[in-house]
């Protein structure tokens, strides 16, 4: 079966994306400093978290979020809610409409 | 009871969610259910199977219209190297009832029961915070509004935010969780009955481990749906946390292995979805009943996974109804106090606290046993290769056979019986 790429396969789903708030706060320069190797580059099923490299600091991307919550277990800051880190579901039913479940 | 105030708030239509709000309105009770998706289940994701004894003791006899996807009648334990596999394949003409389900299509067919019995449903609202009094829950607020109950029933799911927030429970460690994520592939119905050799109505679980979850404590699942197939990676946070391999690309090479390639050739992905499971299980139990409030369902971190079945759904409907039958007698009695909810837990003891007890060492075992998923799958291919391969060399023994498998992959007998009895005891 086809390999299907991150944005082929979120394109399958249902969203009603929330364009101007993220329900995750994280703090991108910060994340310099992550003492988790990043894990949230790697363990996130939706690859909304991505290190530029040019920048040097975290690009992430609300929409396409499926709200599994597994950043805030794999990243220590988001579980601690440290300053600058906040997770939280989106606003009012806002985000991922799963028609299979 | 002032106007504005009502008897009971059930935060999230989840099947805990709901099975509550479906007792307590069948009771007369008045009952608020909340969820934040645009209808119920729009959030939820499963395997996944639900073991219908549930249904059964929650509206015996009410749920033959219940949009269930098939019965499984054929179990399948696979263990598979990159290109290979072995499996042991089961089928019952009798045994107790599972059915393969998808949450989008069951959990707004249940939170509906709820509604037909007069429960009041609030779809597409996120509950963002608890409204404490005088050191006790009093009802739940959406943003700027706010609506009080005298109590409040938590089923808001793995990700506990709210009961989190109130410093109602502590939060979940990375250690006891795990991530899943799952393809939902569209065929015909008649395609799946040919590959699967089911009879129409009649379902297949696979259930693997090995290259599919690349060493790390979990393993791949595949269900047959009506005509769909959810094939999908649940894996241990921590172990993948510290694997350091994308899991996107690992959840996708699932679907090219040869031994999973040939069920899903020619379907097409509908929907590829993602949650978290609470998998600590009894020695991760948070305090489930406060003062005006009770946890159930995976909030509660009701779930336990034994390697060869996973349950969760089931305990999470019976969570729901022995916290509608807590919460009936608080009302019958105007007693909303953590001592009086107690029994809460007491109701919950003979049949699902009981189970976590039982197997709480499977998650541990399951997440520190490293050969289960590093060495045991290569040994199995490698001797039953052995055992069907014919060529002009000598053929050896059985006996011989087995020594040799082990031995060659330098694992002592010592770590075997090792894992052999843990796993006798865990599992």
């Amino acid at each position: 079966m086809k390999i299907l790429s991150m944005d082929d396969r979120l394109a399958k789903n249902r969203f009603d994306s929330d364009d101007v708030n993220s329900h995750i706060i994280v703090d991108k320069i910060a994340c310099r400093t992550c003492t988790d190797n990043r894990a949230c580059t790697f363990c996130c099923p939706a690859e909304r978290y991505k290190w530029d490299t040019i920048n040097d600091k975290l690009s992430f991307d609300h929409v396409g979020c499926l709200e599994c919550g597994n950043c805030r277990f794999v990243c220590t800051r988001l579980n601690q809610g440290v300053e600058g880190y906040s997770w939280n579901y989106p606003e009012q039913g806002k985000g991922i409409i799963y028609q299979q479940g | 009871m002032s106007e504005d105030k009502f008897e009971v708030i059930i935060i999230g239509a989840g099947v805990a969610g709901s099975a509550a709000a479906y007792r307590l309105a069948k009771a007369g009770k008045q009952v608020i259910l909340v969820d934040r998706g645009e209808t119920p289940g729009a959030k939820n994701v499963t395997g996944g199977r639900l073991y219908t004894y549930a249904l059964d003791a929650l509206m015996p006899g009410e749920w033959a219209d219940a949009p269930l996807e098939r019965e499984v009648t054929r179990e399948i334990m696979m263990m598979m190297t990159p290109e290979d596999s072995m499996a042991i394949d089961s089928t019952f003409s009798h045994i107790s009832p599972s059915h393969t389900v998808l949450r989008a299509k069951f959990d707004a067919w249940l939170a509906a029961k709820a509604e037909e019995e007069g429960a009041m449903l609030i779809a597409g609202s996120t509950v963002d915070g608890l409204i404490i009094k005088d050191g006790k829950v009093a009802g739940v607020k959406m943003g700027e509004e706010e609506l009080e109950a005298d109590l409040v029933i938590s089923a808001e799911g793995v990700n506990a935010i709210v009961a989190e927030r109130a410093g109602l429970i502590k939060p979940l460690n990375v250690k006891n969780m795990a991530v899943g994520a799952k393809h939902v592939i569209k065929l015909s119905e008649g395609k799946i009955n040919d590959r699967f050799n089911l009879e129409s109505g009649k379902g297949a679980a696979v259930l693997c481990v090995g290259d599919c979850n690349k060493n790390i404590s979990g393993g791949a699942f595949l269900y047959t749906n009506k005509d769909t197939i959810s094939l999908g990676l649940v894996v241990d946070s921590y172990g993948w946390k510290n694997s350091k391999l994308p899991i996107v690309d690992v959840v996708e090479q699932l679907k090219q292995h040869p031994s999973i390639a040939r069920y899903i050739e020619g379907g097409e992905v509908v929907e590829y979805s993602a949650h978290v499971i609470p998998e600590g299980g009894y020695n991760s139990l948070p305090q489930i009943y406060s003062d005006g409030f009770l946890l159930t369902g995976d909030a509660a971190g009701l779930v336990v996974n034994r390697g060869f079945t996973v349950r969760g759904m089931d305990y999470a409907i019976l969570s729901g109804i022995a916290a509608a039958e807590t919460a009936i007698a608080a009302i019958d009695a105007n007693d909303y106090s953590k001592n009086f909810l107690k029994q809460y837990e007491d109701k919950l003891q003979p049949y699902v606290l009981k189970d976590l007890q039982t197997f709480k060492n499977s998650h541990d075992y399951i997440a520190h046993s490293y050969h289960l998923f590093n060495t045991y799958p290569g040994l199995a291919l490698e001797m039953m290769r052995s055992m069907y391969t014919v060529d002009a060399n000598p053929s050896k023994s059985v006996f011989n056979l087995v020594k040799q498998t082990v031995f060659s992959g330098k694992l002592p007998y010592f770590e075997i019986l090792k894992d052999a009895w843990k796993g006798g005891r865990s599992l």
